[in-house]
């Protein structure tokens, strides 16, 4: 749609509006975190600090933060690797063959993305305290493939989904086995479906809260998002820490978000859209 | 794959069914068993007490009050999160310069972590620090600060507002892809007909999107009913039980208090919300395919 004259003016107005919304908390943050801790707040607030320095990220990169982001690592980049593959086979098993029991089996993974993790916590609790999992990465990682598995499973299916079938016939036809035609045919053209998913893993994972939280409670084990949430209290009001912790958890997934963002919002309407 | 292959389906399948299996729906059932018996910090061994969980929970104040925040919660926040991202989407539909950035930058809340985007929000609440109350001050609304988070009165609006501002651009990108699928003839040919921008936004641009705004509220309303971080780390559920909903009941139940029982009684009830929530998908899904069709 091209918009008229006098409308344009208005409604770049308006996205200039929505840039404030989306930005102010976010340039707020930085700001704060590059506040020395002797400035004081003021009202009203003042946007920018009047001697920025980075001492703030000094003092936050201490070294149970960085335990933290090391847990945080680790057991998001398991998570996604372990996710991609085994979601990328059960979806590539869902779309190619018919079967009654196979499509029930697919809606009931699907499904079981959307009850509450709140609702399961206390037996999964138990099974993983019952299996000495408790402050393991296995215990974490094991959850998490888990609950991301059904989403995975759903954005990969988009994507097999459009894939011509015929071109699996045509290299069976050659002579090519199921692992050369899934490894040399289905990969490399699901290439897309992959990072898009596997981005939407790392999101996910990164900042997951009730398993961590339910699972770790030695420092050794937390990762980001519990340590953040420790953090509140143990610091009070020294914000300027707060926020400083705040940019270093958030840069890393934002920075994967920018770099491979068209690939990633394709992959994420296409399931959403096309249902 | 082809028939000779069929064996490989089931392998490649098995880990995925069996990890879900194990790790999703067993628990489930673990609730419902759990929910049969009673524990506190007291008493920690388990007794059978058969429904009587039930009964106790049915008749306190406190579950009306968390089914009523629970509603009240997913209602604002699904409504606004989704009226209010498809008016960005309307808008990043428009053809302006920056639109580009423009759909760059407003993922940007939703891929912020939850527990970093709470904490952010906790501060702008803050009574003395944050930049709300710095704002209304200095635009001469009182001379002192709110406390947001900690009256009861404010603290579930405060908290809405702050899921609404994470969760719209997830709305936005999902309607923005809709838009973009709207026929460009169809449109062209209202317009030569006279036809403005707010009949044609209603005859043609929502009628064509009527199944994935349906199937959009019916995800968020799910996503947003289990949303236990925000909630979480703003307030806790307080003050006095006003921001509490099931997920946040559920887990100060049991870790913090150790009533198992009670904890997965309210489980058990979420659990068969989402049951309902999830029917409800599949039929909006359903007419959404028949009407296609």
């Amino acid at each position: 749609m091209t918009p008229s004259k006098s409308s344009r003016f208005l409604l770049m107005a308006l996205q200039l509006g929505l840039c404030v919304i989306i930005l102010l908390p976010f340039f707020w943050m930085v700001s704060v975190s590059l506040k020395p801790a002797a400035e004081p707040f003021a009202i009203p607030a003042r946007l920018w600090p009047e001697n920025p320095t980075f001492e703030n990220y000094l003092t936050a990169f201490r070294p149970e933060f960085r335990t933290y982001f090391l847990n945080s690592v680790v057991v998001s980049l398991s998570t996604v690797v372990i996710t991609v593959t085994l979601a990328l086979f059960a979806a590539y098993s869902f779309t190619r063959t018919q079967m009654r029991l196979l499509s029930l089996l697919m809606v009931l993974v699907i499904v079981a993305q959307m009850f509450p993790a709140s609702a399961i916590i206390i037996p999964i609790y138990k099974m993983m305290k019952a299996a000495d999992l408790l402050n393991t990465y296995t215990s974490l990682i094991l959850a998490y493939v888990t609950v991301t598995l059904p989403v995975a499973i759903w954005m990969l299916r988009g994507f097999l989904a459009r894939l011509p079938v015929a071109l699996e016939e045509a290299a069976a036809i050659d002579g090519a086995g199921p692992f050369k035609i899934f490894f040399l045919i289905i990969l490399p053209l699901c290439k897309p479906g992959i990072v898009a998913t596997a981005v939407f893993v790392l999101i996910v994972t990164w900042q997951e809260f009730l398993f961590a939280l339910s699972f770790t409670s030695t420092k050794e084990m937390r990762t980001l998002p519990v340590g953040m949430n420790d953090f509140i209290g143990q610091y009070g009001i020294r914000y300027g820490e707060l926020m400083a912790s705040s940019v270093l958890i958030s840069v890393p997934v934002i920075a994967v978000f920018f770099l491979l963002q068209r690939q990633f919002v394709a992959g994420l309407t296409a399931g959403a859209v096309k249902g | 794959m082809l028939k000779r292959d069929r064996w490989l389906t089931w392998i490649f399948v098995t880990p995925a069914v069996l990890l879900v299996a194990v790790l999703m729906y067993y628990p489930m059932i673990g609730t419902v068993i759990e929910s049969l018996y009673s524990t506190s910090f007291i008493n920690p061994t388990p007794k059978f007490v058969g429904l009587a969980v039930y009964q106790k929970i049915f008749g306190s104040a406190d579950f009306a009050q968390i089914v009523w925040n629970s509603c009240v919660w997913t209602l604002a926040v699904v409504v606004l999160q989704n009226g209010f991202g498809f008016l960005c989407a309307l808008l990043l539909n428009q053809k302006l310069p920056g639109q580009g950035l423009m759909r760059s930058l407003i993922l940007l809340p939703w891929v912020l972590p939850g527990v970093v985007a709470a904490i952010l929000w906790r501060f702008m609440y803050d009574p003395q620090l944050g930049l709300i109350n710095s704002f209304l001050i200095s635009a001469g609304f009182g001379d002192q600060g709110l406390a947001w988070l900690a009256d009861s009165s404010t603290a579930m609006a405060a908290v809405v507002v702050a899921a609404v501002w994470k969760g719209f651009p997830f709305s936005t990108v999902v309607f923005l892809a809709a838009l973009q699928n709207v026929e460009a003839e169809q449109m062209e040919a209202a317009k030569m007909d006279g036809a403005g921008s707010l009949r044609r936004l209603w005859h043609i641009v929502l009628p064509s999107m009527k199944e994935v705004i349906a199937i959009n509220f019916v995800l968020t309303t799910i996503l947003t009913f289990n949303y236990f971080d925000m909630i979480w780390v703003l307030t806790r559920g307080g003050p006095q039980n006003s921001t509490h909903i099931f997920p946040t009941k559920i887990y100060e139940l049991g870790f913090g208090q150790f009533r198992f029982g009670e904890a997965a009684g309210y489980g058990v009830v979420s659990i068969v919300v989402l049951a309902l929530l999830i029917t409800l998908y599949f039929l909006v899904q359903r007419t959404g395919r028949k009407a296609q069709a």
